[in-house]
């Protein structure tokens, strides 16, 4: 989401080797078309991402982490309906071929975001040597979801960085600006295939985002995160000691890390207010592309 | 029309786990206008107002191009563009209709016409791919899984408009050449035009090669007769194997005929077609 760190993040076509292992491993594991910027941010640590993963994967592919991200979905909606309506989908006259793209970029984040903020918290709160892993045992953690994204899941498509279009790179500097980004999220690169809409929904939410009330869902959001992180069913063995180890730049992560956290809060419940706009919030509070039990049992193939 | 203004036209129709973008326009006799590689149904545009005076006009994206579905999870070869097209006209109740076919769209059209006969009332063929006419080189070289990672979305389409400007007899304007790459332009995109290049088998047109003979349908063979993609010999064996067919070579015209000479295109389509204010085709136009 955010674009940070020691050198630039690896796109997926450009990875290779262990990234491209993990970048891998992160679509089938976490149920998505593409890999977002949070991953290919933390790629640019080029020994840190596939020790992070490898730590973390075990929990992200459980029923446990895929209910806690539920969980977190459902409060940003929940959240999000007392913040007002945009109206921007009805404020253009937009085809239906492209109505049907935009909802369904918007289900894509809509159902990752919250996986990404659980992660990347999970992940802080290792590297700070807190515990995690310590789950309640509502969730058998055995039990695995089904890999790979769901057939229906729009593909992560993107404008460029650095659109050639004039308005495009304005309003891609407005919001980074505002949500002071160094690197525009994959979810506004996407939205900007259709320019007309990114700019009419971002002039709407944009006044919202300054708002107490949204500051509020955004920190109650990132403390459950963290409370639903530390009951994840596996520990993560994952700490500063042991990037200091492979010789990565420890402070350089988690600042990166941290500032991920701190973001992503607000990029989902932005993705659920830009979604209500195409769907009731009762439709929303559900996950968009429920997940089936793995066929896998465990120490079949991890 | 810009591209922007065509893709606000289009709707989408889905079919099981894929979709497909298409544009449906005016009232009439429907007639069904099949893009190739590497564009979209935007190709058309053009002779959109003309079509759809006296006709139905539905464009779809084929799967895997334009605003259609492109995941990087399906077959994207013209055996598989022809039943997913069957079964969409289906869908839409279309039990006959006229194609149109550019391209390996004209690909898609054979197919249609010899194996699902009953759907195709009309076949016009447009400096299509057929026998071993195909794929080109360059599609050939694009078409490498390699080239997702050897080259950007940026350089992709900076080859693919070199690669599209030889197909015009005069030098297309940059916004038309945008256009017709426009779904492409990103990292996405250009996987799954990568995709749809590696889908390119010759041995889909001479599969129903023998079955050319066997058409019972009127059909029209219009090309741009300086094509070097789709070079002209084969529209004359085309026509020379389709009984009946009328073979039209358009002077001063590439592999994009309907954008070298729109009017001209246009005009031979109504008539063939049919349709209010159609003039029938000029004396000679079917001799080779």
């Amino acid at each position: 989401m955010l674009g940070l760190g020691k050198s630039r993040p690896v796109p997926e076509h450009e990875a290779e080797g262990e990234i491209e292992r993990v970048y891998h491993e992160i679509r089938q594991t976490l149920r998505v078309t593409g890999v977002n910027l949070n991953f290919r941010t933390w790629a640019a640590y080029e020994k840190f991402l596939p020790a992070m993963w490898d730590a973390v994967r075990p929990n992200a592919q459980t029923r446990a982490f895929e209910d806690a991200a539920d969980g977190l979905r459902e409060q940003a909606v929940r959240s999000s309906e007392g913040l007002g309506r945009l109206g921007a989908a009805s404020a253009l006259a937009l085809g239906e071929s492209q109505r049907y793209h935009i909802r369904g970029a918007l289900d894509l984040y809509h159902y990752v975001n919250p996986k990404l903020l659980l992660l990347t918290s999970a992940v802080r709160l290792s590297l700070q040597g807190e515990p995690i892993g310590e789950g309640d045992g509502r969730a058998a953690p055995e039990e695995r979801i089904e890999p790979g994204p769901p057939g229906a899941m729009h593909s992560m498509e993107m404008e460029s960085e650095k659109p050639k279009d004039k308005t495009v790179r304005a309003l891609f500097g407005d919001i980074t600006r505002t949500l002071a980004l160094s690197s525009i999220n994959s979810d506004y690169r996407t939205l900007a295939l259709w320019p007309d809409y990114l700019d009419a929904a971002w002039a709407r939410i944009k006044p919202i985002i300054g708002r107490d009330e949204y500051r509020r869902s955004a920190d109650s959001l990132r403390d459950r995160a963290r409370a639903l992180a530390r009951a994840l069913p596996h520990p993560i063995p994952l700490t500063a000691e042991r990037l200091g180890e492979l010789g990565e730049d420890v402070g350089g992560i988690q600042e990166t890390t941290e500032r991920f956290e701190r973001l992503l809060p607000g990029l989902i419940l932005n993705v659920a207010l830009f979604s209500l706009d195409w769907r009731t919030p009762e439709e929303l509070v559900r996950s968009p592309f429920p997940a089936a039990a793995s066929r896998l049992i465990r120490g079949g193939i991890r | 029309m810009n591209w922007r203004e065509y893709q606000a036209l289009q709707r989408v129709s889905e079919l099981g786990e894929r979709f497909l973008s298409y544009v449906d326009e005016g009232r009439g006799d429907p007639v069904l206008l099949l893009h190739g590689i590497p564009t979209w149904g935007y190709l058309w545009q053009g002779l959109l107002p003309a079509l759809s005076g006296p006709h139905r006009v539905l464009v779809p994206d084929l799967l895997g191009f334009g605003y259609s579905d492109r995941r990087d999870c399906f077959d994207r070869s013209i055996g598989r563009q022809a039943e997913l097209i069957d079964a969409w006209l289906g869908k839409l109740g279309l039990e006959h209709i006229h194609v149109v076919g550019h391209d390996i769209g004209g690909g898609v059209a054979l197919r249609l016409a010899t194996l699902f006969p009953r759907r195709v009332s009309r076949l016009a063929l447009l400096n299509s791919v057929c026998y071993d006419s195909w794929p080109i080189e360059g599609m050939l070289q694009f078409g490498h899984p390699g080239a997702y990672r050897r080259l950007s979305a940026t350089a992709a389409l900076r080859l693919l408009k070199l690669m599209l400007r030889q197909g015009f007899a005069r030098s297309p304007d940059d916004e038309l050449l945008e256009g017709l790459l426009a779904p492409y332009a990103t990292e996405v995109g250009k996987l799954s035009l990568i995709r749809n290049a590696s889908a390119l088998n010759t041995n889909l047109t001479t599969e129903v090669s023998p079955l050319l003979t066997r058409l019972e349908l009127p059909a029209l063979v219009l090309w741009g007769e300086n094509d070097a993609f789709q070079p002209v010999k084969y529209g004359e064996r085309l026509a020379r194997d389709i009984s009946g067919a009328q073979l039209v070579r358009v002077r001063e015209a590439r592999h994009f005929v309907m954008l070298d000479r729109p009017d001209e295109v246009g005009g031979h389509l109504l008539s063939f077609l049919g349709g209010a204010g159609a003039e029938p085709l000029p004396a000679g136009a079917g001799v080779p």
